[in-house]
């Protein structure tokens, strides 16, 4: 090493400007991907009444046509998860829209992330198919593109039409709230929630009403309202991914009472 | 006749040509189901949305995890100054500069969309624990291409064609020592975290714990060696341009077998302390290791086979002295590396945890690869071979009586002893 002359100072000197540089390069290098999104003026809020839910799953299928779903994958999957009073009780999953999201955490590319509305998005163009993020949602809410989505959609024109791009092979894709029916419906002065052109096609097609959608930062929203009036719970709190989809839980009375009715 | 005669020998058998058909028939196999897989799509593997790791992921993981030898030596020899084990670096990172680029091919056919695996270094997300491990992979890859540079350069065919080329790459190793430290740097980086790609999961109990990424750097370290050293002696076993010192393999055999048994206290005492209280998803895990379908691949690959059996081989002079036992055992821990990365994998994706209110419930899926998936990840494996196999032939990876001639004895100036 006589030649090259490289004393233990010389090392620690490099190492030490090496740090220096990355660190001052990610300093001014503005930060991106999944760091705090600005909040906007609008979070986005659904709310699941059980004691209505009939487990009719038109939510599924009218969500598959708007979205362009295919049939294997529900981006909206209704489970039987018990009886009360000989009535079965459902709970049907789109995605939860975490506010800290494991799935926006561990994306490699920054394909998954927040939209200043809450909504958790997935921009299928940048996405890499690595399946990380279907490894860390703890709701089961991603399904992967193992094959292409050839043809016709089953589900349409029956159940709605397509309003967003068919997602091509090797990417996984969940619900993101009917994004595309929310901007359309603001974007015409419409409110989502209440209009039924800009609220998730899901809520929109629910028979029996169990889906409520508004703007929490409305206190004048349903879901407001209905967040400060009635108890709710939220799926696996308590891995504190604070989910934006909250249910009301099955109430033998009220269920009763819409046998009777 | 005689014209004849004279080409005789060159048509008897040979092992080497035969060694080349063999693994050129898997490549061949491989490269068929690579296609098919880039054609057809994943849909050609047994991986689902409730495992969608499989054997690829472990071919990758385990791939990156052998060659840590490269890294772990070149800090040695170059860094703490243990001159002596130069050479032994030298076949490490040739391996490695092979392993990584194994990783990256299954890699390539594992994620979704290959046309985009250059996102990562475009669009960053610096939560990611899997883009800083894309990103220290891709650079340290090219250290080790770097690092690579002087072996390559020993290329006879490219030596006399491009005479100044070969002399300037092999003026590359005067910078032996600043890789060296990127390559250690990078590579604590990355081994660890591609544990803690798994140990940052909450949604997976028996992943989630810092103790992970400890366990998939040790095991890299451990395994890595093993391999160098395994390889190097098989090849010196099997042709004359492999040369190796054993001196130099039986110390750091037994520098390992202590190693080994630091690796041993980490993974009994993860898996031990895993065994109170239960806790939902974690235990089920747990079960799956112990009782479970893994259960033959963690007590006997990974524990006996893998840590245990070969720990008391290299430690115990008589066997570690004994080329067979010696090398048998190098072997195991390899072997054992590549169970603990599947096993780690698949005890978290087997078991499906509920996200129900309430008690928690636990079930239970299964992964089997497709034949597709074992037909390419062979192709994988045969393509690191072959490399090796090319780099002992042509490149004297493994020769020990090769000596840098960049290197001189540093002077050091004794120091007085003083006596009280």
């Amino acid at each position: 090493m006589s030649d090259n002359k490289i004393s233990r100072r010389d090392f620690l000197k490099i190492t030490a400007v090496g740090a220096a540089a990355v660190a001052g390069y990610s300093s001014i290098r503005p930060a991106i991907a999944s760091g705090p999104t600005q909040a906007g003026p609008h979070q986005w809020v659904m709310v699941i009444d059980q004691s209505k839910c009939t487990g009719c799953e038109y939510c599924t299928m009218a969500c598959r046509a708007h979205n362009d779903v295919p049939p294997d994958i529900s981006w909206n999957e209704v489970f039987e998860v018990g009886e009360l009073n000989g009535q079965k009780v459902f709970l049907p999953r789109p995605c939860m829209q975490c506010a800290e999201a494991p799935c926006v955490e561990v994306c490699p590319v920054a394909a998954s992330y927040y939209r200043s509305d809450g909504i958790v998005m997935m921009d299928y163009d940048r996405c890499i198919g690595c399946r990380y993020c279907e490894v860390a949602c703890p709701y089961g809410a991603r399904s992967f593109n193992w094959k292409k989505f050839d043809g016709p959609n089953p589900a349409v024109p029956e159940w709605g039409q397509p309003e967003v791009a068919r997602r091509p092979r090797g990417v996984p894709e969940k619900c993101a709230f009917c994004y595309q029916r929310i901007d359309r419906g603001l974007a015409a002065g419409l409110k989502p929630g209440i209009d039924p052109d800009a609220t998730p096609a899901c809520v929109v097609a629910c028979p029996t009403g169990a889906r409520i959608f508004g703007d929490i930062n409305d206190p004048e929203s349903n879901v407001s309202k209905l967040l400060k009036s009635t108890n709710t719970y939220r799926l696996r709190e308590d891995l504190g991914t604070s989910p934006r989809v909250y249910y009301i839980a099955a109430d033998p009375a009220k269920m009763k009472m819409e046998v009777s009715s | 006749m005689k014209a004849l005669r004279a080409k005789l020998p060159s048509l008897a058998f040979n092992w080497w040509l035969a060694w080349l058909v063999f693994l050129g028939l898997f490549l061949a196999g491989g490269l068929t189901a690579g296609i098919l897989v880039f054609w057809k799509g994943l849909s050609l593997t047994n991986l689902t949305d409730l495992v969608p790791w499989g054997l690829w992921i472990t071919i990758d993981l385990s791939s990156i995890a052998l060659s840590a030898g490269a890294f772990s030596l070149c800090a040695g020899v170059y860094l703490i100054g243990l001159k002596r084990y130069e050479p032994v670096a030298r076949t490490a990172t040739f391996i490695g500069l092979t392993g990584y680029s194994m990783a990256m091919l299954s890699l390539l056919l594992d994620i979704g969309r290959p046309d985009r695996f250059w996102h990562a270094m475009v669009y960053w997300n610096k939560h990611s624990l899997l883009w800083e491990v894309t990103m220290c992979v891709c650079l340290y890859l090219t250290v080790l291409l770097f690092e690579s540079m002087p072996i390559i350069a020993n290329f006879e065919w490219l030596r006399k064609r491009f005479p100044k080329l070969t002399e300037k790459m092999s003026q590359v190793h005067h910078y032996a020592p600043y890789l060296a430290i990127a390559g250690l740097g990078l590579s604590c980086l990355h081994q660890s975290s591609l544990g803690a790609v798994y140990g940052v999961l909450k949604a997976r109990p028996i992943w989630y714990k810092p103790g992970l990424s400890v366990l998939f750097m040790l095991s890299a370290i451990v395994g890595g060696i093993a391999l160098t050293l395994f390889a190097s002696m098989l090849a010196s076993r099997l042709t004359p341009k492999a040369r190796i010192n054993d001196g130099l393999i039986e110390r750091l055999s037994h520098f390992l077998g202590w190693l080994l048994m630091a690796y041993f206290y980490w993974r009994a005492w993860d898996t031990l302390a895993m065994t109170y209280t239960y806790q939902p998803g974690r235990t089920e895990g747990l079960h799956l290791l112990t009782s479970g379908p893994l259960a033959f691949n963690f007590w006997v690959g990974e524990m006996l086979l893998g840590i245990f059996l070969p720990m008391v081989l290299l430690l115990w002079q008589k066997t570690r002295l004994n080329p067979f036992w010696r090398m048998l055992a190098l072997l195991m821990v390899a072997g054992g590396l590549v169970a603990y990365r599947w096993d780690t994998n698949l005890s978290g994706l087997l078991v499906v945890l509920s996200y129900m209110p309430g008690e928690l419930g636990v079930g239970y899926t299964a992964y089997k690869p497709s034949l597709i998936e074992f037909v390419a990840g062979f192709g994988v494996i045969s393509y690191g071979l072959l490399a090796f196999s090319l780099g002992v032939r042509y490149l004297r990876v493994v020769d020990h009586r090769f000596i840098s001639k960049v290197h001189e004895p540093v002077e050091v100036q004794a120091v007085e002893s003083v006596t009280a």
